[in-house]
């Protein structure tokens, strides 16, 4: 301790050596408390390694969208809109027609549930019914400004969410098909009838054999617009999504013989069918040596996993880890699991983390409802 | 050609929804205007919603009393003033760059990602309107940053009306932008000669034949049967200097009294914005 001491503010520290400033904070208030027992470590930003911010959502922000949300997640905020336009089929390469009987549906209810996922999920992959994309650059941090193409970081956030959508089956090609029914040409009395999804089920018209068709698809546009960013972006705009999607509420939609397009009812709205609640949570890992040190080679020494990191954190690790969880059920499902890179995370920690990820789709539950 | 870099979606295209009540519903609901013509509507200012940048404010402008329809949402961020990259020439003064983005889910319509021409015309326009405003050689070879994001538009009309009003829109989101740009540049630190904001005034022919064309401050095009002119101005109240002024419409030449009250209403209107952004920057002060 020879060396003059020199008091610099702490975001000056921050900005001027981020790793070693970090590694202090964690490390420091076990030597500076005098109690036995070892205090838990305390981040740049204050919060325990395993503190996460508190998410905050508010559904219903947007007037033009069908569906919208606001998620705060610190000091990141997202917007997500969702919104729904029609794709007749006619316009859809290798669409394979898609018919039922009134009968069959009414009867096989549970049948459909069944199977109509798996088939349901077909159609949303294969036909690109659902469009997540996201911004950043909107000056939401000093490295996204706009005027150039969208960030690897903005294409992987997009990406992710896109094959999350699917792999997840938040949304139900159910809700998305219109159907016209045969017999159209009978005029008014099937005004009421011709609905989207199994609306109409029930109905009296079993005396007609004839099969119905799908002529349109809902696509759902959803478009997530970073207002402010401080790292974990993931979480936030898998959270708006969700909490947009689940706002959704699409006009009812029938088949109108006469002008031979899809209609639309201006005051009827369905809402979609948002199976279940995946939550994101994601952690990233520090490491005690420094990364330019490091290099790419397996790193030594301790390591922390810090919870739902923000924007200096996320800078100076190189190993994240993502894991999308519901417990809607009772039991927790596992939905999926992004590790990139590093080496440090193993099987021991992954299953410690889904213990983590639990606690934190409480935390969102609580938040959304 | 596809923009690889973003999804697309279906390779068809899509349509928006066609309601079915489009053709027997009555195309105008205008119940005409409920403010006195001196009133603007009523706006929301904040600054500091974006922690990550320099400067950032958000503006919020009062829903009209029609149903369905809202108000100007904007959010805008400054970064700077830093270097200018090393490939630039050099400038003596701040080198101010805007960017005005409507979001996809701002309209009734969806907009795409890349901008287009109206969004760059509005990003010019702030960008004289500013400059104006802005002590540039006080950082001399270094550049700053103003991006404004409309969350949501003023549209609201049917689309088939749109067409010819969508100037009249883009007036009043230049005022808000104007607005929320000196908010956010004050919330940054950039020095300035004077609060600058804007202000709209229209000359507007309301339902009725036998109605004579008026005057009023902050239009809202679904209140009034037609809008003749329009001008947007950027005003600095303080320097009672005007940096921006945006005039569209048919007026006749002969009547040049007419040109003048529609400049005075528009800083009218733009006096009553700079309260509100006075009254914003001061409380940020407390």
């Amino acid at each position: 301790m020879t060396a003059p001491t020199v008091k610099l503010p702490a975001p000056l520290f921050a900005k001027l050596s981020p790793h070693p400033f970090l590694l202090r904070n964690l490390t420091s208030t076990s030597a500076s408390d005098g109690h036995g027992d070892r205090p838990p470590a305390r981040r740049t930003n204050g919060r325990g390694t395993q503190e996460t911010r508190p998410l905050l959502t508010k559904p219903s922000s947007l007037s033009h969208a069908h569906g919208s949300s606001l998620v705060r997640l610190g000091d990141t905020t997202v917007l997500c809109g969702v919104r729904g336009e029609l794709l007749p089929v006619e316009r859809i390469p290798q669409f394979r027609p898609l018919s039922r009987t009134r009968d069959s549906e009414g009867d096989g209810e549970g049948e459909e549930e069944e199977g109509g996922s798996v088939i349901g999920r077909g159609e949303l992959r294969d036909y690109d019914l659902l469009v997540p994309n996201i911004e950043l650059a909107t000056g939401s941090a000093p490295q996204f400004l706009p005027g150039v193409p969208p960030t690897t970081l903005a294409q992987t956030l997009s990406t992710r969410v896109y094959s999350l959508l699917h792999s997840t089956g938040l949304v139900r090609a159910t809700d998305l098909r219109v159907w016209s029914t045969a017999g159209e040409g009978n005029g008014k009395k099937n005004k009421e009838d011709v609905e989207m999804g199994e609306a109409e089920q029930g109905e009296g018209y079993r005396e007609m054999e004839e099969e119905d068709r799908v002529v349109a698809y809902w696509v759902l546009y959803i478009d997530l617009l970073f207002v402010s960013f401080d790292g974990n972006p993931f979480d936030a705009a898998w959270a708006a999504v969700v909490a947009a999607l689940r706002d959704t509420r699409l006009p009812v939609a029938r088949w109108d013989p006469e002008r031979e397009t899809v209609v639309c009812s201006r005051t009827e709205r369905k809402e979609l069918n948002v199976s279940g609640l995946p939550v994101a949570c994601t952690a990233a890992v520090f490491e005690e040596k420094d990364l330019s040190e490091v290099g790419t080679g397996v790193a030594e020494g301790r390591h922390w996993l810090l919870l739902d990191p923000d924007r200096l954190e996320e800078s100076l690790c190189r190993e994240t880890i993502t894991m999308v969880v519901d417990c809607s059920d009772g039991e927790t499902k596992i939905k999926s699991i992004e590790k990139q890179g590093g080496t440090t995370i193993g099987r021991e920690l992954i299953r410690g983390f889904a213990g983590i990820a639990e606690k934190r789709w409480k935390e969102v539950k609580d938040a959304t409802k | 050609m596809t923009d690889r870099r973003r999804i697309n979606g279906p390779a068809g295209a899509t349509i928006p929804p066609i309601f079915d009540d489009q053709e027997s519903q009555e195309p105008k609901y205008s119940k005409g205007r409920s403010r006195a013509p001196n009133a603007s509507r009523k706006m929301y200012l904040k600054t500091g919603v974006t922690p990550s940048a320099s400067g950032s404010a958000y503006l919020e402008i009062e829903t009209s009393a029609t149903p369905d329809v809202s108000g100007l949402k904007l959010s805008c961020s400054v970064h700077g003033p830093r270097s200018l990259p090393r490939s630039a020439p050099f400038s003596p003064h701040i080198v101010l760059s805007t960017h005005v983005k409507y979001a996809p889910f701002a309209t009734k319509q969806r907009r795409g990602y890349l901008r287009d021409p109206s969004e760059r015309d509005l990003s010019i326009h702030l960008e004289t309107a500013l400059r104006g405003a802005i002590i540039a050689d006080r950082w001399p070879k270094s550049g700053v940053d103003i991006i404004i994001s409309i969350i949501e538009g003023d549209q609201d009309r049917e689309a088939s009306k749109l067409q010819g009003d969508e100037v009249w829109d883009m007036m009043n989101a230049l005022s808000g932008c104007i607005t929320v740009a000196a908010a956010a540049l004050a919330d940054a630190g950039i020095d300035c000669v004077d609060t600058i904001a804007g202000g709209v005034a229209a000359l507007v022919q309301d339902a009725g034949d036998d109605s004579t064309p008026s005057i009023v401050i902050d239009p809202l095009p679904s209140d009034h049967e037609k809008v003749l002119a329009a001008c947007c101005i950027a005003y600095m109240p303080t320097r009672d200097e005007v940096t921006n002024l945006w005039f569209r419409g048919d007026l006749p030449a002969s009547d040049m009294d007419l040109y003048t009250t529609l400049v005075e209403k528009g800083i009218q209107a733009s006096k009553n914005a700079n309260r509100v952004l006075v009254n914003c920057l001061s409380e940020t002060l407390e």
